[in-house]
């Protein structure tokens, strides 16, 4: 592995000369909000902030993207497109939780058997520089809970960590390596700053102060799919989806197609498991009924199912649910409350 | 990079057939466009493929022919929503899509070499159609031990594939049961529900494996007579529906706990389905 240092008053310029060349999406300041956008000549990249209210999952799963193209033509409908191709790109300033966030959605769209092309495509053609949280930046951070890490590199092509004066950057992935010979000459790391990230690398640790009982829950869960404490938890939610939609992890869609005169387009766009018509069937009959199953399907998918299938839970502990319910539903403490049974 | 799943392989509507006197149901003959879409829609009986009409939408269906009928594939549809109701608005030679085949199939491989007795009700017959057609085609037929065939419906117009009931009575090597709920003026076969004209038939459940489908009502009275035959829980075999979008595991809704009915399923024995969450 590539280990670089980067004086603090250069990455900017860095950043910005990579925009130059290919396309960045970078975290800038929009009122009040922090957004990713298109790094575009005079803006600037924010390397200190905590962190975006949407997860960065749209990049290589759109909120609505364009499947296939078709027209009306003599002989019926025909295929006229499958979508474009996603254009090389960086993703400067990603947290670990949200990076790690890219490993389990690959274990969904790219299995061996059914690959996600739309998805696998910018996933691959996107090289992930990620800022690692040397001072988690919220009270509801919880990612050492559910596998993760404050300061992991996990997900990340690239992870920057900030050692005061200087970011130690560590080029942890072949596409990494590969965008280092595009940032022009960098002095390389020293053993003094592998250290003293070793050092900043306990205290953030220690720093997150809020833990759920990710998979010692895992037991309960199988066993109790039937339950009281089920009709303790959906009561006063709203079946809004705010959680399902800020949620780095979830990866549910609807498909839909949609025409304009001779012209359609068949199209995918975000769902969730929140609501009523996601499982209803033309025949009026559905299986998830009331906010009950679906806030169990919920929690189980993330704390079960997916450890059933892929070994890991679906949630990266970011805290943007926690944070952003209406009604204040705390998964954190719907775990540790089910810990307690 | 492998094809892209979610483009449907585009087909040509060669044959309707309507099945009922209610005209709600009917059988669409498809033959692929392209020769390779052909050669490569390798199936079996069991799994299903999605029913494509641009502008419409896509619509999961089980396939009903059997892959021993070479040339084309066919699908028994009923109408009830917006792409099914389309799909029943098509004339012959409309052209239009298909993605699959998609979902696991009956469970071909641990039938061989058993008895075979296949439960069917009112128009949950078509996957189990294609079962019957694949097993007693002269290239299969000794692969597996007695079929016995119990199919009923509430009435004899909604009976699905008249001619090929009436085909598979005259073999001798299958024994067909099939009855109505009631019959009219014009019936003379079996009257009876399907439960209760099982449990006259009695099939011995010694080497032997029951595949069934049909009403949530159907299946609920009809367990319990094969439980009773003895037919363990790893020997009687359903197939689950359930709203489906991408077919492939990804969109996310379509699950019984763990499992993804769309890749994991359609097709699950009872003991399966008892280790599942009772959510479908």
């Amino acid at each position: 592995m590539e280990k670089r240092l980067i004086k603090k008053d250069a990455l900017s310029g860095i950043i910005n000369k990579l925009s130059e060349q290919m396309l960045v999406y970078a975290p800038v300041k929009d009122e009040d909000n922090v957004l990713f956008k298109v790094l575009e000549k005079g803006m600037e990249p924010l390397a200190d902030y905590s962190n975006t209210r949407n997860a960065p999952k749209n990049f290589f799963f759109p909120k609505t993207e364009t499947m296939m193209r078709y027209m009306r033509t003599e002989r019926g409908i025909e295929l006229s497109g499958e979508g474009e191709g996603a254009p090389e790109m960086v993703l400067f300033g990603v947290r670990p939780c949200d990076a790690r966030s890219f490993i389990l959605l690959d274990k969904v769209f790219d299995q061996e058997k059914y690959k996600d092309p739309y998805y696998i495509d910018k996933r691959e053609k996107t090289t992930i520089i990620s800022l690692a949280c040397v001072h988690p930046p919220y009270s509801t951070c919880f990612c050492t809970s559910v596998g993760g890490h404050p300061m992991s590199s996990e997900g990340a092509d690239v992870v920057l960590t900030d050692l005061g004066d200087k970011y130690l950057a560590e080029f942890v992935t072949p596409k990494g390596e590969k965008l280092l010979e595009k940032m022009g000459d960098l002095s390389k790391a020293d053993d003094a700053a592998e250290a003293t990230k070793e050092e900043l690398s306990k205290k953030s640790e220690e720093a997150i102060t809020s833990h759920v009982a990710g998979r010692e829950i895992k037991p309960w869960l199988d066993e109790n799919f039937e339950h009281p404490f089920w009709d303790t938890i959906h009561q006063s939610c709203l079946a809004c989806g705010t959680c399902t939609y800020l949620c780095p992890t979830c990866h549910c869609f609807d498909i839909s197609d949609e025409v304009k005169g001779s012209d359609g387009k068949r199209i995918r766009t975000w769902d969730s498991c929140m609501y009523w018509l996601f499982t209803k069937e033309t025949s009026g009959h559905n299986p998830r009924t009331s906010q009950k199953q679906r806030w169990r399907q919920r929690l189980m998918h993330k704390f079960k199912y997916f450890v059933d299938n892929f070994d890991a839970i679906a949630c990266v502990g970011c805290g943007r649910c926690v944070m952003y319910c209406p009604v204040n539903i705390d998964i954190r403490k719907i775990v540790n409350d089910i810990s307690k049974l | 990079m492998q094809k892209n799943p979610y483009i449907p392989m585009p087909v040509d509507l060669v044959k309707i057939v309507t099945e009922v006197t209610t005209k709600d149901i009917k059988t669409f003959r498809f033959s692929f466009v392209n020769k390779e879409d052909a050669e490569n829609f390798k199936y079996l009986p069991g799994q299903f493929g999605e029913l494509s009409i641009f502008g419409k939408g896509e619509s999961p269906i089980g396939i009903a022919s059997s892959p021993t009928q070479e040339g084309y594939i066919e699908f028994t549809v009923q109408k009830a929503g917006v792409v099914t109701s389309a799909l029943h608005d098509l004339e012959e030679g409309a052209r239009m899509g298909v993605r699959g085949p998609l979902g696991n199939s009956w469970p071909i491989d641990y039938l061989e070499g058993k008895n075979v007795v296949i439960v069917g009700g009112g128009f949950a017959f078509t996957t189990l159609r294609s079962m019957i057609n694949y097993m007693i085609h002269e290239g299969n037929r000794s692969r597996f031990g007695n079929i016995t065939v119990v199919y009923g419906a509430r009435e004899p117009g909604l009976l699905i594939y008249k001619d090929e009931l009436a085909a598979w009575e005259k073999r001798d090597d299958i024994d067909m049961y099939v009855t109505v709920d009631k019959g009219d003026e014009a019936w003379t076969g079996r009257e009876g529900f399907v439960p209760t004209v099982c449990k006259e038939v009695g099939p011995s459940s010694e080497n032997a494996v029951t595949i069934i489908c049909g009403p949530p009502i159907m299946i609920r009275f009809t367990l319990p007579v094969f439980f009773e035959l003895g037919f363990s829980k790893e020997n009687i075999y359903t197939s689950l529906e359930m709203r489906m979008k991408c077919g492939i595991g990804k969109c996310g809704r379509c699950n019984v706990g763990e499992k993804y009915v769309c890749k994991d399923g359609p097709v699950f024995s009872l003991a399966e389905l008892d280790k599942l969450t009772p959510e479908y």
